[in-house]
């Protein structure tokens, strides 16, 4: 292959790594917003059932297996727990009606 | 309070342990030392009253942080934090690194007077050894009738320079409506004396993806300084950077006091880098060199130094500010100094950073 052919190649292969990330982030915030309307449903029934809605002990263990699936795959599981109680945030405005 | 793990602590057993802290409502954070590896419990420590940590596998031994600053204390971190300055991906150019073995000089005009004098004092600075150019945009007057700045013209003329010659730089924020431009154009933010203790901002700054330049209020104590710090801290960023820069005494031959003494008193109350302002604990240009010889012996990790192409000419402080020439020189008197402290000098800090 010539520079400029591999160069070509390279641009391609680029343009398809970009797309497939398009459609992870695509599906990434789909699966959050699926996530959210759980939570809402759960508000709902904790309301029924009288529980309170904050449960710190719930959001502890969702951390926790977060941080240990992370480190499973290679990911820095500090920059996960970080991200993650992000999504808590999510779902806990949702719940509370925010 | 702090617990303090076994050095063959697993991960699944730092994981458990944080499970029972979080199980509370409160949040941890780790610091990974050489020999040790501290788990931070941030929030209302009364939630663990009844938890049992200490014997907890892994747990060597649990410790009240006593001190109101929980997160900025020594205890917190299992070693001296090292606050990376101009680390951010999407923007090339040299990385400030304060609080490791090297003495970061921050150096600039007082104020961004236009491109052109911005553009020559960045390349001085930068050729004598400094690692970061100052340059404020947003002047915070003690008269209505000084001049206040050249704001976002002057913002984007430090962002300009920062990419032609590769100098982070650091510029300060009066206001939180400013903090979103500021953060989009300079690399590290100062909050000033005048505002050290203006709570609105530091929390909001403590939401901001960049490090924090904190100087010390005209009459604040160490105490009051350090909960300055922990106000940001405490919203999640953690890359504070203080400054010493003198306080107000009886005393009228300088224009401040420098307080020498704050500096290795900070330095074992709190895992941040201190530096010193020469410039402003003076207030004229003679004092800059004693001072910063001062504030090296006692182990400040950095100055930030007042430079102008013209001090007789300059809109703002020219009297504390050093010429090109006067700068280069104190850089060059500044290297016994900083071997004497164990220390190495100058660019040095970004070569490091950048490894």
């Amino acid at each position: 292959m010539t520079p400029a052919q591999s160069r070509d190649a390279a641009l391609d292969a680029l343009g398809k790594c970009r797309q497939q990330i398009e459609s992870i982030d695509h599906e990434l915030v789909t699966l959050l917003a699926k996530r959210v309307a759980l939570s809402k449903e759960i508000g709902a029934m904790k309301k029924v059932a009288g529980l309170p809605t904050l449960d710190p002990a719930r959001e502890a263990e969702v951390i926790r297996r977060a941080a240990s699936l992370a480190r499973d795959t290679g990911l820095n599981d500090e920059k996960v727990r970080d991200i993650f109680w992000h999504v808590i945030g999510l779902s806990r405005a949702a719940q509370v009606g925010e | 309070m702090i617990i303090i793990t076994r050095a063959n602590i697993s991960d699944a057993e730092l994981d458990a342990i944080r499970e029972r802290i979080e199980q509370r409502g409160m949040r941890t954070h780790l610091s990974r030392g050489v020999e040790r590896t501290i788990i931070g419990c941030i929030g209302d420590e009364s939630l663990l009253a009844e938890v049992p940590l200490r014997s907890m596998p892994g747990v060597e031994d649990v410790v009240p942080v006593l001190k109101p600053y929980k997160l900025a204390s020594r205890e917190f971190a299992a070693s001296p934090t090292i606050v990376r300055v101009g680390d951010d991906p999407s923007r090339p150019g040299r990385v400030a690194a304060f609080g490791g073995k090297s003495i970061a000089v921050i150096a600039g005009p007082c104020s961004v007077e236009g491109q052109e004098m911005l553009h020559a004092s960045a390349e001085a600075v930068r050729d004598a050894g400094g690692v970061m150019l100052r340059g404020g945009a947003f002047k915070p007057r003690t008269s209505p009738y000084a001049f206040q700045g050249l704001g976002n013209t002057a913002l984007k003329m430090l962002a300009d320079v920062r990419r032609s010659t590769g100098m982070p730089v650091v510029t300060e924020v009066m206001d939180p409506r400013q903090i979103d431009s500021v953060a989009e154009h300079a690399d590290m933010l100062q909050v000033g004396a005048r505002n050290m203790q203006n709570f609105s901002l530091l929390s909001e700054l403590g939401r901001v993806k960049r490090p924090i330049l904190l100087k010390r209020g005209l009459s604040a104590t160490i105490k009051e300084l350090l909960m300055a710090a922990e106000y940001i801290m405490a919203q999640g960023n953690r890359d504070v950077v203080l400054c010493e820069r003198g306080i107000r005494t009886f005393e009228q031959a300088t224009r401040n006091t420098l307080d020498v003494a704050a500096v290795p008193v900070l330095k074992r109350e709190t895992h941040l880098p201190v530096i010193v302002d020469p410039s402003h604990a003076g207030g004229v240009a003679d004092l800059v060199a004693p001072l910063s010889f001062a504030a090296i012996a006692a182990g400040a990790d950095g100055l930030i130094v007042e430079v102008h192409p013209d001090p007789a000419n300059a809109l703002s402080d020219g009297d504390q500010s050093l010429s090109f020439e006067g700068f280069r020189t104190l850089m060059q008197r500044l290297v016994p100094f900083a071997e004497a402290a164990g220390r190495s000098l100058g660019t040095n800090a970004a070569k490091e950073a950048a490894a």
